[in-house]
């Protein structure tokens, strides 16, 4: 695979602004300072290029815990490209995914809100992006939430995605959202990104049911990591 | 806006928030030395931990937050084709990690200690990248971490020499005696928010 060789910073209107009004964290936990330019050499530029032995893939179907132990929930299909900013396929990225489950609530012990938790939903997987750099999960729509004392702020139904390249500057970290919620235009994660069509992005596309076989919604959402080539596509 | 000839622009980054899955991390993530979890260590290299705390805005502890830690193999050969010398880079040694906060903010990492080379920048003094995700954390928070021993090579180094005088011992950490694998340990704090004596210098990406 051809590495991209050439990393533009990122264009900070496409990118969020902190602190978040209303989201505490973005406040004590992001630098009071600028961070500090460097050139990017070759310990910036590198990182692990094949992770599949250390975060072992092959976990895509969080809807189905064992045979026969279905989620609760609309059985979705979220799948996509990983792609470079030329439009050339990742292959090889660890894709992590997370999320609530359909009540709103996360498999996760620091969750303890009043939702149901389901005994057939855990809620995370990881696969590997093949060679056209597709990835795919089956899962089920996650629920809303309120964010706790927050002035009532509901996180829209979403999806934590994770992408790790093959170089550290191709690293990922982004929510997913649902075409169509009224929630998504309040939500203040996603509203802190100032350009409205990088927001737009983070919004996943409906595939018709007449396009995909098998008993599933499904949605694409291609991933869009740092990096060119110097050298253009052929 | 979009950049000139750019055709895609790069999905924007969200907080991995307070929930990312404790389910995700194995035993020897957090060892740069094995190429898998079941795989023995490099024999290249001096073993070593990185430890520390990471610390949010007045100083208490920030509770889950996950770091990923990649650094060049004992000969200072990153096994990238980034790096002229990539193919004979050690091939016992992986490079990458990853770690996450406990209650106290706590994490470690068990490595080698990297080695030094040149670059077009200059002479690189041993270091290892840190990059902290977390909750509340709208990006990669990415900086870079030195060792006491090499001083000499500290002074040269491009990247900590940018930095303002006062600044750079914050990204420098300090013996804390032995691991129980008998491994020396080094440690440092990581204050994401403070005053600008204190706040861990970070660098742009």
């Amino acid at each position: 695979m051809q590495h991209p060789d050439r990393f533009d910073p990122l264009d900070p209107a496409t990118q969020p602004v902190v602190p978040i009004p209303g989201y505490p964290n973005t406040q004590r936990r992001n630098p009071a300072r600028a961070p500090f330019r460097r050139v990017l050499t070759r310990t910036e530029l590198t990182g692990p290029l094949d992770l599949s032995q250390k975060l072992r893939p092959g976990d895509d179907n969080l809807a189905m815990l064992a045979p026969g132990r279905a989620a609760q929930g609309q059985l979705i299909h979220v799948g996509g490209r990983v792609l470079d900013e030329d439009g050339r396929p990742v292959a090889g990225a660890i894709v992590e995914l997370w999320q609530a489950n359909a009540g709103g609530r996360y498999f996760h012990p620091i969750d303890q809100r009043d939702a149901p938790l389901d005994p057939n939903f855990i809620g995370n997987g990881r696969t590997r992006s093949d060679a056209q750099g597709r990835y795919g999960f089956f899962t089920i729509k996650p629920g809303a939430y309120p964010v706790p004392d927050s002035g009532r702020w509901w996180r829209p139904p979403h999806i934590h995605i994770s992408v790790l390249g093959p170089g550290s500057l191709m690293r990922l970290v982004t929510q997913m959202y649902f075409p169509g919620d009224p929630l998504n235009g309040l939500d203040r994660i996603l509203n802190s990104v100032p350009d409205l069509a990088a927001r737009a992005r983070c919004i996943a596309a409906s595939v018709l049911p007449t396009e995909i076989a098998g008993d599933w919604l499904g949605y694409t959402h291609d991933l869009v990591l740092r990096g060119r080539h110097a050298t253009p596509p052929l | 806006m979009s950049r000139p000839n750019a055709p895609l622009v790069p999905t924007a980054w969200a907080t991995i928030g307070p929930f990312f899955p404790n389910t995700f991390f194995r035993e020897g993530d957090n060892d740069l030395t094995r190429m898998a979890p079941d795989a023995p260590p490099t024999a290249q290299g001096a073993p070593m931990w990185l430890t520390g705390r990471v610390l949010q805005e007045g100083g208490g502890p920030c509770v889950n937050a996950v770091l990923e830690a990649w650094q060049a193999d004992a000969a200072g050969r990153f096994r990238h084709p980034r790096d002229p010398d990539w193919q004979q880079a050690d091939p016992g040694f992986h490079g990458w990690g990853r770690a996450w906060t406990d209650a106290e903010g706590r994490f470690a990492f068990r490595t080698i200690i990297p080695g030094a080379y040149r670059d077009a920048t200059g002479p690189r003094a041993p270091h290892i990248n840190l990059a902290i995700i977390g909750s509340g954390i709208m990006g990669r928070l990415a900086t870079t971490i030195f060792l006491p021993a090499f001083a000499e090579a500290n002074a040269a180094d491009p990247v900590l020499a940018s930095l303002p005088e006062a600044l750079r011992p914050l990204l420098v950490a300090q013996p804390d005696g032995l691991a129980e694998d008998g491994a020396p340990r080094f440690s440092l704090d990581l204050l994401l928010r403070g005053d600008a004596a204190t706040e861990t210098p970070f660098f742009e990406d």
